[in-house]
C-alpha cells in the first residue's frame, strides 16, 4: 500500500507537493544561473530586462579566465592519467594481494576523501611553503592527485572484484603471459570501470577548490580560484556565463555517463 | 550445482621475491603517506609546538568565547542542515521510488544534475538569490508580505539554505536506494493484519528506512561540519564556522598553531562520528 | 618406454592439510581418463598442478618423457576448459577462438583458417561474429572447448565443464565431447563428481577420496570389482550387511552374520584374522528374491519384505533382516510374477557367485 503509488490515497498529494517543492529548489537556481548568463542587466534583474552574449564575449575576450580554464584543465587531464595509472596498480594490489594489513591499506588510500578538506588545503599549504610547491603545476597536480585517487581506486577495485579471474588465467593457459593476459583480457574487461575512474578523477580535480584557493598564485589560478576570488568582490554576470559553460560540461559528462552505463548493460 | 558455486581456479603459480601485490601499492602509499598523512600529522604536531611545547593552544580555543561559538555554530547549521535533509529528502527518496517512470525519471535526473553542477555555480545562484535585493526579498516585498528586504545572506540562515541545497542529494540517493529494497508485499501483509496507512507508515515503512536515514544522516552531519566554500560565500564574518575559522586563522592571522589545534577537534569529531557510522552500518555504508 | 602423461608421486599441501597425497597415474596417449570422486577429494587440485597454477609440495610430473614443473603455465601449451565460463567477455567468437594463435604470433591466413576448423568442430559454424554474452551456457562451453583446442595441444583438461548446465544439455555435450575426443585423439583429463558422466565419457576412471587414487580402471572394472568399501560404495548402489570372519583362505573367507547363519567362501579385499568385523556387498540388481527357506531354496539370506515401489522398468524392494539390516533390491518389472511380492512376505535373497564381496573392516 505505502509502496503502491496509485494506492497511497491523501498521502499521494502531499508526497506529490514536496517533490514538486524539492526539484523546483533543486532545478531553479541551475536555471537561474542560465538565464542570468543571457540577460543583459548588470545588476542580475530577474527576469531580465533584455538579453544579450555580451558576458561571454566578456568571458571568452579575458585571457585571464582563458589561463585559468586552460590551467584547470591541464591539471585535471595530468591527475587523470595519474589518478587511473596509479589507482589501477593501487586496486591489483588491494583486490589480488596477499599480503597483511590490506583493508587497512585501502582504507587509509580512502580517508582523504572523507576527512575535512579543509584541513588537508591547510596541512598542504604549510608543507608545500617548505618544498616551494605552492603555486606550481607540480603542487596542484599532487595536491589533486591526493584528492582523485579515492575515486579511482573505489571504481576500479569494484570492476576488478566483479571480473572474474578464471578468465585472466584461461588467457594465461591459451600462452599468453601473466602480463599480456592482464593487458589483452583483464584490462578490455574493467574498461568501463576504469573510464568512470578517468570521468570521476578528472572532476575530482577540476572541480577542486578548496586546496587551490590556499595554493594558487597570482600567476596559476584554476578556474574555480578565478571564480572564487571574483565572487568575493561582486557577483557579475561573468560568472553567470561561466557557470553555464561548466553547467553543459557537467550536463555532457553526465549523458555520457548514462551512454557508458547503458553500454555495460548490454 | 550452479555456476555462482562454482570455485575459483587458482591463478597459476610464480615464484616471488615479495609477497603478491606489494609493488602494486606502492606508488599509491608513497603519495598518500607524503602528500596527505605526512602534511596533515605535521600541521597537527604544530598545534602542541608553535609557538611553545605544550596545550596552550586547545586551552586558548576552548577558552575563547568567540571559538566556542565557532564550535556551536558549526554543530547548530550541520544539526539544522541534517534535520532539513531528512525532512525533504524522505519523501522524495519514497516519490523517486514509487512514481510513475516518467516523472521519477525526470525528477532523478535533476537530483543528479544539481549533484555535479559545479559547486561555485550553485553558490553563486544562491548569493543571486538570497542578496537583499535578490529575487527571492523582491518577490515577498512585491506580494507586500515584508515591507523591508529580509537578511537572508551573510548569516547563518544563508549558510543553512545553501548547504541543504548543496547536501540533499546525498540524502536522497542512499534513501532511495533503501526505500527501493523494500518488498512491497510487507505492506500488503501489514494492511491484511489491519494495520491504517499511519500505523504501517509508523510501525513498518520507519523502521525498515531507520537505518538508511541514520547513515545518510550521519553522511550530511559530517560532511556539513568541515564544510568551507558555502559558509565562506553565503556566510558573515561575525558567524563563522569552524572550517572559515581554520582557514583565517591561516591566511589572516598566521596562527599555525591554533589552526591545527582547531583542525584536530575538527579531524577528531569527524573520525568520531565516522567510527560510529562504521560500528553500526558495517564498512560498505561508510564507503558508498 | 615411457608413457604419455606420467604422473610420479605429487603431493600437494596446504599448510597442515594434504589436499593431495602420493597420487601416480600413467596415462597413454590418446587417452579419455576421468577423476571422479567425493566433493574435496583432491581432483581439482591435482588437475591444476598439471595446469601449473600449484607447484607440488612432492613428486613430479612427466609430459613425453620431461618434466614439466619447471614451465610457468602459459609455456606449458595445454590446453583446459573450466567450470565457469571464461570466455573473453570483450571480444567475439572468433576472436575467442583465435586468441591462443594470436599470443603465438600464427600467421593470420593460418589464424582464420583454424579459427573455421574449430568452429566446425564444436557446430558452431555461423556463431564467428557473436559476443559471448549472446550465447546460451551450453554454446559457450563449447566455444571454450573450440578455443583450448585451436593450437592443437597434446593434452585437454575439463574441470567439471558442464556442471553449470541443465541435465538434457549437459548429455548433448557428452556426446559432442566423446565425438571430438574421437575426431581429434587429445588426450583428455576430465574432472566430474557425476559418475553417469564419468563411466559413459571415458577410458579410464581414476576414482579419488581424501587425496589419494582409490582405484584405477575402466568403468566396468570399478563396478563389478571395486577394490576397496569406498569404491563399492562409491561406484553405483550397493547392500552393505555386517558379518564377522569365521575362515581365511587365500582370498576368500567364510563369515558369520548376527543371526548366527554361516556364508561360505566369498572373496574378500584383504587378510583379516579370524573374529574380525567385515561387511557384505552385494549391488541391488545381483540379488533374487525367492520363496523363503526351503528344502530346495539357494543359499542366502532370509529377509522380510517392507516396501516395494513400481518406478517403470523396474520394481524397487526394501527388506529387513530378522536382525535389523536393511537391503535393496533392484529387479526388471517384466521378471517379476504377476502378482508380486506382498509387503509383509518373508522371503530368500540368493545371488550368484562372485556378486557378493567382503571388505575387512
Ligand atoms: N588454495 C587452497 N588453500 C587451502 N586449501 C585448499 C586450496 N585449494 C584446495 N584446498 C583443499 O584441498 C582439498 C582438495 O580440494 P579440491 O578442490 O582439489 O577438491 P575437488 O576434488 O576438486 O572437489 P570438488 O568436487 O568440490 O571440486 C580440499 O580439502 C580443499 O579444501
Ligand atoms: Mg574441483
Amino acid at each position: 500500500m505505502l509502496l503502491d503509488f496509485s494506492r497511497l490515497g491523501p498521502w499521494r498529494l502531499v508526497l506529490v507537493l514536496i517533490a514538486l517543492l524539492v526539484g523546483a529548489y533543486l532545478l531553479l537556481p541551475i536555471l537561474l544561473i542560465v538565464g542570468l548568463s543571457f540577460g543583459s542587466s548588470r545588476w542580475l534583474q530577474f527576469p531580465p530586462p533584455g538579453w544579450t552574449l555580451r558576458w561571454y564575449r566578456e568571458l571568452f575576450d579575458d585571457p585571464a579566465w582563458i589561463a585559468s580554464f586552460l590551467t584547470s584543465f591541464r591539471i585535471a587531464a595530468v591527475v587523470t592519467v595519474l589518478s587511473v595509472v596509479i589507482g589501477l596498480m593501487a586496486s591489483f594490489g588491494l583486490t589480488r594481494g596477499e599480503f597483511r594489513g590490506r583493508e587497512l591499506l585501502r582504507a587509509l588510500f580512502l580517508t582523504p576523501m572523507i576527512l575535512p578538506v579543509v584541513v588537508l588545503a591547510v596541512a598542504l599549504y604549510a608543507f608545500f611553503l617548505r618544498l616551494h610547491l605552492n603555486g606550481t603545476f607540480t603542487g596542484f597536480v599532487l595536491a589533486h592527485l591526493v584528492v582523485a585517487l579515492p575515486f579511482s581506486i573505489i571504481a576500479i577495485s569494484n570492476a576488478l572484484e566483479r571480473f572474474d579471474r578464471d578468465i585472466e588465467t584461461a588467457a594465461i593457459v591459451c600462452g599468453a603471459s601473466p602480463l599480456e593476459a592482464k593487458l589483452r583480457v583483464t584490462l578490455p574487461g574493467i574498461r568501463l570501470g576504469l573510464m568512470s575512474a578517468a570521468l570521476f578523477s578528472f572532476l575530482a580535480s577540476w572541480d577542486e577548490v578548496v586546496i587551490a584557493i590556499f595554493m594558487a598564485s597570482p600567476d596559476l589560478q584554476t578556474l574555480p580560484v578565478r571564480i572564487f576570488s571574483t565572487l568575493r568582490q561582486d557577483l557579475s554576470p561573468v560568472i553567470a556565463a561561466v557557470s553555464t559553460v561548466l553547467i553543459a560540461l557537467t550536463a555532457g559528462l553526465m549523458a555520457l555517463a548514462a551512454l557508458l552505463r547503458k553500454d555495460a548493460r548490454s | 550445482m550452479t555456476l555462482s558455486h562454482a570455485a575459483h581456479v587458482p591463478s597459476p603459480a610464480r615464484p616471488r621475491r615479495l609477497p603478491a601485490g606489494l609493488a602494486a601499492v606502492t606508488p599509491a602509499f608513497a603519495l598518500v603517506a607524503v602528500v596527505f598523512v605526512l602534511p596533515v600529522l605535521a600541521l597537527l604536531l604544530r598545534s602542541v609546538l608553535e609557538p611553545e611545547p605544550g596545550l596552550q593552544n586547545y586551552a586558548a580555543f576552548f577558552a575563547s568565547t568567540t571559538y566556542l561559538k565557532v564550535l556551536g555554530n558549526t554543530f547548530l547549521v550541520a544539526a539544522t542542515v541534517t534535520v532539513a535533509t531528512v525532512l525533504l529528502g524522505f519523501p522524495v527518496a519514497w516519490f523517486l521510488a514509487i512514481a510513475p517512470g516518467f516523472w521519477s525519471r525526470l525528477l532523478f535526473a535533476v537530483v543528479i544534475l544539481s549533484m555535479w553542477t559545479n559547486l561555485l555555480a550553485r553558490t553563486y545562484a544562491w548569493m543571486v538569490l538570497l542578496q537583499r535585493t535578490g529575487l527571492i526579498n523582491r518577490t515577498l516585498m512585491n506580494l507586500g508580505l515584508i515591507s523591508e528586504p529580509l537578511p537572508l545572506i551573510n548569516n547563518l540562515v544563508g549558510v543553512t539554505i545553501g548547504m541543504t541545497y548543496i547536501m540533499l542529494p546525498f540524502m536522497i540517493l542512499p534513501l532511495h536506494a533503501t526505500i527501493r529494497s523494500i518488498d512491497p508485499s510487507v505492506f500488503q501483509a501489514a494492511s491484511l493484519c489491519g494495520a491504517s496507512r499511519w500505523q504501517a507508515f509508523t510501525r513498518v515503512m520507519l523502521p525498515l528506512t531507520a537505518t538508511g536515514i541514520a547513515a545518510g544522516a550521519l553522511m550530511v552531519f559530517v560532511m556539513s561540519l568541515g564544510y568551507f566554500i558555502t559558509p565562506a560565500l553565503l556566510g558573515g564574518t561575525s558567524n563563522m564556522m569552524l572550517a572559515e575559522l581554520i582557514a583565517q586563522l591561516v591566511q589572516s592571522l598566521l596562527d599555525w598553531g591554533l589552526a591545527g589545534a582547531a583542525a584536530l577537534v575538527l579531524l577528531v569529531v569527524t573520525l568520531a562520528i565516522y567510527a560510529v557510522q562504521l560500528r553500526f552500518f558495517g564498512f560498505g555504508q561508510a564507503r558508498s | 618406454m615411457t608413457c604419455f602423461l606420467d604422473i610420479r608421486g605429487i603431493t600437494k599441501s596446504f599448510g597442515k592439510v594434504a589436499a593431495v597425497s602420493d597420487v601416480s597415474l600413467e596415462i597413454a596417449r590418446g587417452e579419455f581418463m576421468t577423476f571422479l570422486g567425493p566433493s574435496g577429494s583432491g581432483k581439482s587440485t591435482t588437475l591444476y598442478m598439471i595446469a601449473g597454477f600449484f607447484d607440488p609440495s612432492a613428486g613430479d610430473i612427466r609430459l613425453e618423457g620431461r618434466s614439466i614443473l619447471r614451465e610457468p603455465s602459459n609455456r606449458r601449451n595445454i590446453g583446459m576448459v573450466f567450470q565457469r565460463y571464461t570466455l573473453f567477455p570483450h571480444l567475439s567468437v572468433a576472436e575467442n577462438v583465435a586468441f591462443p594463435l594470436r599470443v603465438r604470433r600464427r600467421p593470420a591466413a593460418e589464424i582464420a583458417r583454424k579459427v573455421e576448423q574449430m568452429l566446425a568442430l564444436v557446430r558452431l559454424e555461423g556463431f564467428a561474429d557473436r559476443m559471448p554474452a549472446q550465447l546460451s551456457g551450453g554454446q559457450q562451453q563449447r566455444v571454450a572447448l573450440a578455443r583450448a583446442l585451436a593450437y592443437d595441444p597434446p593434452l585437454l583438461l575439463m574441470d567439471e565443464p558442464l556442471s553449470a548446465l541443465d541435465k538434457k544439455l549437459r548429455e548433448e555435450i557428452q556426446v559432442e565431447i566423446r565425438r571430438i575426443h574421437r575426431e581429434t585423439g587429445v588426450t583428455i583429463l576430465y574432472v566430474t563428481h557425476d559418475q553417469e558422466e564419468a563411466l559413459s565419457l571415458s577410458d579410464r576412471v581414476a576414482l579419488f577420496n581424501h587425496g589419494r587414487i582409490e582405484q584405477v580402471g575402466k568403468g566396468r572394472d570399478l563396478y563389478e570389482a571395486p577394490r576397496t568399501r569406498f569404491v563399492a560404495g562409491f561406484v553405483g548402489h550397493s547392500n552393505f550387511l555386517d558379518c564377522t570372519i569365521a575362515a581365511h583362505a587365500g582370498e576368500r573367507a567364510d563369515i558369520v552374520l548376527p543371526d548366527g547363519s554361516r556364508l561360505p567362501e566369498l572373496p574378500i579385499d584383504r587378510q583379516a584374522p579370524v573374529g574380525a568385523a567385515a561387511r557384505l556387498m552385494i549391488r541391488p540388481d545381483r540379488l533374487r528374491i525367492s520363496s523363503p527357506a526351503g528344502a530346495d531354496a539357494p543359499a542366502g539370506i532370509d529377509a522380510v519384505l517392507s516396501d516395494a515401489t513400481f518406478i517403470g522398468e523396474t520394481f524397487h524392494f526394501a527388506l529387513t533382516t530378522a536382525w535389523g539390516g536393511a537391503l535393496n533390491v533392484r529387479m526388471p518389472s517384466h521378471t517379476l510374477p504377476p502378482a508380486g511380492h506382498g509387503v509383509g512376505q518373508r522371503v530368500r535373497l540368493s545371488w550368484a557367485p562372485g556378486d557378493a564381496r567382503l571388505f575387512a573392516e
